[in-house]
């Protein structure tokens, strides 16, 4: 008997349960911009991805961004794979790459620009070496000399007579990473590391590395400068000596200076997500670019930031 | 039909199909650990076979000779996966990383088994009982600690001390063994009252003062001998005189660390095995006048070697495996040099490091699984030597012990 009674109750309630179900679902859409927001890719670009991903969050609560950061090279494997639409990288996506995009997906991923860095040579803060020449340097890091130096450099005493003999420690990033790849092709014209490149898997550890062991050297980008270590001024292609400062980023002096990127899997003629929007709309924004500086980035310039507003601006909205 | 035989009560019958639906279980979950390590072997092979046969075969030379190396004089063996255009391929040369992989297990097998063999053995015959229910739990408690802390302190602190106070730790090395036995040498010739305060069962805990001390006298000592033997610097002179260079991240560290990881499992292992021994035997050898030492070394050793040798063995399987204290704590260089001073690069790290962006089903891609197979087999032979060993070692003994 009291099954029955149970049953009648449920029979009774059911259209007022409706009825509070529909009610929600008319309540919510207040704020359209709702859902999962997940990214893969970049180290270096992990500190802003989630800066941007809290201010986010506090414009639409409903969002929330997952990010996964293990190196720009992840980034395109799973956009080709379908596991993410946005990826992060500290480098462009390499023809290779594309390629493998394109012949998954039929078109090109969207690459979008989003703030300038630079890769810097740091030292532990008791060396007393100034700067490095571009030869010198990749006869430090590479064993391959592709930028014309005539022998390798391997003691810190080869680069002056004060510093002492002891072997040059190289430190720098795993070979999934932007920085390690963009380093590679930018500082060393392209040949390979040593074999003795300690690598680590963040650019964190590098420079913890490096703040522990005086003999040592290594890259990482702007954002990364611990009190630990110092950063070396390199030699630009007139010789001058330039300092990684942001000013010389700003105006291109400064050599290993790189743009930081986000790559979007947007088929052509198709709307954003909201979420994907508004983290879009908000990265090229005042706001999204102050996050970028006060992260120790460079911001872009305001010719570039609303050439892809305007591109933002130009897609079919969702509906 | 008709059945003569009384119907089984439903009690019998419940029990009956209870035991029948437990040893399916029991079977099925038998066969499934069976299947499913085979079908890890296999499924290894399948993603390795591509790389060998068919259109994206590889030059298998590649995989284990030395390569011309761009920029190098002479042929090497070198990893590097990533092409460099056309006047530098990619080199997969294997042959670093399982040099490295071997060389990390073998450091932390030589800091491991001499301190975990020793603490076995003096736990289990010396110790009194008190301070054995305390020991052995806190040990367990130390193999519960993760990988990635061990290798984060080795790396992160342990490394850059080690490479400021590099003197001093080698010196450790010497004087920590010696103060040791210089101790219980000084206790022999205490008199009696004073020795009888110092049981050996308790060696563990009135020691450590005395080692801290030591300890403590080495490092004051360290940059004085450092400046009066090799003029005061100590890197300097290794390079130039046995051409050894010192990276602060190197295969000593990594066996330290390594070691700290896996000498709770085998000495768990040995411990067990040394307590296994009937006490019999080694009072029938004290009953006929052998010493402490010999009971030991002839009658208790002996009888426990099955136990002993496979708790090193499983020791060894571990540290072959372990990936997370390798990659934070070696550097990760794929060099090939046996200098404990230098760092390694091993299978699992590699794999760890480079797998996230390895192109699915690309050439890197199928030589990392390659990597993983070979890792598979080499703590597979690891563990098939460990039990051949101990079944032989425990037939020769038994057999022993029959015809006395």
């Amino acid at each position: 008997m009291a099954r029955v009674d149970e049953r009648r109750w449920l029979r009774w309630m059911s259209p007022l349960l409706g009825v509070l179900l529909l009610l929600l679902t008319v309540r919510v859409p207040a704020d359209d911009v709702i859902g999962p927001l997940s990214a893969v890719g970049s180290d270096t670009l992990a500190g802003p991805m989630l800066r941007w991903g809290e201010r986010l969050a506090e414009r639409h609560p409903g969002v929330r961004l997952q990010l996964q950061a293990s190196g720009s090279a992840s980034a395109p494997a799973a956009l080709t794979a379908g596991t993410a639409r946005l990826g992060a990288m500290s480098r462009p996506m390499n023809d290779h790459e594309r390629e493998a995009f394109i012949a998954r997906h039929g078109y090109s991923p969207v690459e979008l620009k989003v703030a300038r860095d630079a890769l810097v040579v740091i030292v532990h803060r008791h060396n007393p070496l100034e700067s490095l020449g571009r030869r010198e340097l990749d006869a430090i890091f590479s064993e391959s000399r592709r930028c014309g130096a005539d022998q390798g450099i391997e003691r810190w005493s080869q680069l002056g007579g004060m510093l002492p003999a002891d072997r040059i420690v190289l430190h720098g990033r795993n070979v999934a990473s932007g920085t390690h790849d963009l380093f590679r092709r930018r500082a060393l014209c392209g040949g390979g590391f040593r074999v003795r490149l300690n690598e680590h898997p963040g650019s964190a550890a590098v420079a913890a590395a490096v703040a522990a062991e005086p003999s040592s050297i290594g890259f990482v980008g702007l954002n990364h400068l611990t009190a630990g270590v110092r950063a070396l001024q390199l030699h630009d292609a007139q010789g001058r000596v330039v300092s990684p400062t942001p000013r010389a980023v700003r105006r291109g002096d400064y050599p290993l200076w790189r743009y930081l990127y986000l790559y979007v899997n947007l088929p052509p003629g198709s709307a954003l997500t909201g979420p994907e929007h508004a983290f879009l709309e908000l990265v090229l924004s005042p706001q999204g670019q102050a996050v970028v500086e006060e992260l120790g980035f460079v911001t872009l310039t305001e010719e570039r930031l609303m050439q892809q507003r305007d591109w933002l601006a130009s897609l079919p909205m969702a509906e | 039909m008709i059945d003569s035989r009384p119907p089984p009560s439903l009690h019998l019958r419940r029990r009956r199909l209870r035991d029948r639906l437990a040893t399916l279980l029991i079977t099925a979950g038998g066969i499934g650990v069976l299947v499913s390590v085979l079908a890890i072997g296999v499924f290894l092979a399948l993603e390795v076979i591509p790389l060998f046969l068919g259109a994206d075969a590889i030059d298998t030379d590649a995989l284990w000779r030395p390569q011309p190396v761009e920029g190098a004089a002479e042929p090497r063996h070198r990893w590097r996966p990533e092409s460099l255009g056309e006047a530098s391929p990619a080199h997969y040369g294997m042959l670093p990383l399982a040099w490295g992989t071997l060389k990390a297990a073998l450091w932390a097998l030589l800091f491991a088994v001499p301190l975990a063999l020793g603490a076995a053995v003096h736990s289990a015959l010396y110790m009194p009982r008190r301070l054995r229910a305390r020991l052995k739990p806190t040990l367990e408690l130390m193999e519960a600690m993760p990988g990635v802390v061990v290798g984060f302190i080795a790396g992160l602190l342990l490394a850059p001390w080690v490479e400021l106070h590099l003197t001093a730790t080698l010196l450790l090395v010497v004087t920590l063994p010696l103060g040791v036995v210089l101790a219980v040498g000084v206790r022999g010739l205490l008199p009696s009252p004073l020795g009888r305060r110092l049981p050996l069962g308790w060696a563990g805990v009135w020691l450590m003062p005395w080692l801290l001390m030591v300890g403590a006298i080495t490092l004051w000592l360290a940059p004085w001998l450092e400046a009066a033997l090799v003029g005061g610097d100590l890197r300097g002179w290794l390079a130039a005189t046995l051409g050894l260079d010192y990276a602060a991240r190197n295969a000593m560290i990594v066996g330290v660390a390594m070691g700290f990881a896996v000498i709770p499992g085998i000495y768990a292992l040995a411990e067990d095995a040394l307590n296994g021994v009937p006490d019999s035997l080694a009072e029938g050898a004290q009953a006929l006048g052998a010493t402490r030492w010999q009971t030991l070394w002839r009658v208790v050793l002996p009888a426990a070697s099955p136990g002993i040798l496979s708790a090193v063995m499983i020791g060894a399987g571990r540290a072959v495996g372990e990936t997370m204290i390798v990659l934070m704590a070696s550097g990760n260089t794929a060099l090939m040099t046996l200098s404990p001073l230098e760092g390694l690069r091993s299978l699992s790290a590699t794999i760890a490091i480079e797998l996230p962006e390895a192109a699915v089903g690309g050439t890197h891609y199928r030589l990392l699984f390659l990597a993983a197979l070979v890792l598979f087999l080499f703590t597979f032979l690891v563990n098939t030597l460990a039990e051949v060993m101990r079944t032989r070692l425990r037939r020769r003994y038994q057999r022993r012990e029959g015809g006395a």
